[in-house]
């Protein structure tokens, strides 16, 4: 039993070989890395985890991850609030805004359908996008601060280009076609089988404004 | 050419050269299997001549996943590779296809598409995600709205599969309906079609990608009470057939043992001569201890064959003498053939 006592370094190390592409060695090296550094660095580095969890929630209206509510993207009055693009993932959200293509608002489904990995429909915010549309746009996105009444006209499925990310696009094109706006998917410039964080900037740009009626 | 006992490593070693060219494994069902027993991973190196130069590739499969490089940077897009190579592999398997269920057909089909068209490799994967997904969703009697955002992908995608495999059935038949008359000298003519699942869905000259996929989308919800009571989809790609007919009659039937092997003997010469007609240049061809399959008036043909062939060819034997015997006899000159000796896994000049 006594030997159960972890040794801070290592339990450091294994934690931090968790993270994608960190091998142990890398973890051991990273470890020994912020023990060497400045006392305020690790003091620091907790905190910025410990905030993680204690501050970073979803977005009550796009789902995106924020410390503020609503968050910045939702809030901002300079952007198109007639144009809704719904994407997978926050990496997704990201990927789009790195493109300076796009000046509306966002959605983040936080996944795709996948009968496969068991993920249905209401795994999906998808309850909370009928929602914000329901509402009219009007009341829920007049709320935010500096934001003046929106209608949203037309959503944008910006879906990864596979097959869950497809099947999910045309499931919310059905879903949402009673709405009457305007429902366009961006354009199949990426391969199938890719994936939105990875495409370059270039042809995410040209899917983005290639996007064509559904 | 490599020789060596039985159990030495030849398979392995073209294994390794048809996963460096396809990232595929040849025989193997699934990567994992490559590793050997109670290693971690695995890795093939190789080195091409391309027209852009060498190239080095080299495949790493651990916890049966695969990490590719070329010229030492991460491959994001394989076709980058595959479009410049071109890979025939001929081994003892292949020569019960005829008579075998539909898979193995469907596989020499794809294998032929994927040499012309090296999107087919991630279109299959998509394609049979997008089946397991349907499936799944008839098994567990999903909504139909549910279902039906995976009807769209799967005919898309199913769309695409099958219309090149049409077109390289097109290509080919003429070469390999040929090779045959040859190699069967005064026997019945070989004919080859695809054959589809579904009497709505029949081959429509002409037809567009977009068209068929709706076609294919239409067969998909005429049989869904079926296909829901059964748990599986009925048609599409996954369900077609290569259909090979001897004088008219369906070969998987009807034809001997002996033709059997003749036929698939000459789909892959007549796959080597569409790619040399259509891309200039001949594949590598991997043979893999065919020859003693063969009884020696083919084993003659297809050695005329090899000799005819201005490529490179990576072929496995227990009996080299016998081998370099019949090259020699196929066009009075061994020609350029280095040996190699296989033992317990290692390969050595000699
Ligand atoms: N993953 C693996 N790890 C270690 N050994 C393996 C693995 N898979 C197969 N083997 C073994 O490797 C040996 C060589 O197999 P291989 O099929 O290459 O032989 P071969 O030289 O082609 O023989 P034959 O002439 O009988 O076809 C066999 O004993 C086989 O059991
Ligand atoms: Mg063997
Ligand atoms: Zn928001």
């Amino acid at each position: 039993m006594s030997e159960r006592v972890h040794d801070p370094i290592a339990r450091l190390a294994v934690l931090l070989s968790r993270l994608p592409g960190v091998g142990e060695k890398t973890a051991q090296r990273l470890a020994f890395h912020i023990l060497e550094s400045p006392k305020e660095y690790a003091r620091e580095l907790s905190q910025a985890l410990l905030a993680l969890e204690h501050d970073v929630r979803l977005c009550s209206r796009c789902c995106n991850l924020t410390a503020q509510e609503p968050c910045a993207l939702c809030r901002d009055p300079l952007r198109d609030g007639r144009l809704l693009c719904v994407v997978e993932t926050v990496p997704d959200l990201l990927a789009i805004e790195r493109t300076r293509e796009f000046r509306g608002r966002y959605h983040v489904l936080h996944g795709a359908l996948s009968p496969l990995d068991g993920v249905g429909p209401d795994r999906l915010k998808i309850k909370e996008l009928l929602a914000r549309l329901s509402h009219d746009g009007a009341r829920t996105e007049s709320d935010a601060a500096g934001a003046s009444s929106e209608k949203i006209e037309e959503i944008i499925l910006a879906t990864d280009p596979t097959v869950e990310g497809e099947a999910t696009a045309l499931y919310l094109s059905r879903l949402l076609k009673p709405l009457g706006l305007r429902i366009t998917r961006i354009a199949q410039g990426l391969p199938m089988g890719g994936d939105l964080e990875y495409a370059d900037q270039v042809t995410l740009a040209r899917a983005m404004s290639g996007r064509r009626e559904l | 050419m490599l020789e060596g006992p039985n159990g030495q490593g030849k398979t392995n070693f073209l294994e390794a050269c048809y996963l460096a060219c396809t990232l595929r494994p040849l025989r193997a069902q699934r990567l994992a299997e490559l590793v050997n027993f109670g290693a971690d991973a695995a890795r093939v190196t190789a080195q091409f001549e391309m027209r852009g130069g060498d190239r080095a590739v080299e495949i790493e499969i651990a916890q049966g996943r695969r990490v590719a490089r070329l010229d030492g940077k991460p491959l994001r897009d394989p076709d980058e590779l595959f479009r410049e190579l071109a890979v025939v592999a001929f081994t003892p398997d292949d020569l019960s296809l005829v008579r075998a269920g539909p898979d193995l057909r469907r596989r020499l089909l794809d294998r032929a598409v994927q040499n012309r068209h090296p999107a087919q490799l991630s279109d299959a994967r998509d394609y049979l995600r997008a089946l397991k997904s349907r499936n799944e969703l008839l098994r567990q009697g999903a909504p139909d709205a549910l279902r039906e955002a995976f009807d769209g992908p799967l005919a898309q995608v199913g769309a695409r599969i099958r219309l090149r495999r049409e077109e390289i059935l097109r290509e080919l038949s003429p070469f390999a309906e040929r090779a045959f008359s040859q190699v069967a000298r005064g026997e019945a003519t070989l004919a080859l079609s695809y054959q589809v699942a579904g009497g709505d869905l029949q081959p429509i000259v002409g037809e567009s990608e977009s068209a068929l996929s709706a076609r294919l989308a239409q067969g998909l919800s005429a049989r869904l009470s079926r296909d829901r009571l059964r748990g599986f989809t009925s048609v599409g790609p996954h369900a077609d057939d290569l259909s090979i007919s001897l004088g008219e009659k369906p070969a998987r039937a009807f034809a001997s043992q002996g033709q059997a092997r003749a036929i698939v003997l000459a789909f892959k010469i007549g796959e080597i001569e569409n790619l040399r007609a259509q891309q200039g240049r001949a594949p590598l061809l991997l043979l893999d201890d065919v020859s003693s399959e063969l009884d020696p008036e083919r084993n003659a043909f297809l050695m005329r064959s090899l000799a005819a062939l201005a490529g490179q060819v990576l072929l496995t034997t227990t009996d080299a003498d016998h081998l370099v015997g019949a090259l020699r006899d196929a066009r009075g000159e061994a020609g350029d053939v280095r040996l190699y000796q296989v033992r317990a896994g290692r390969i050595q000049a000699g």
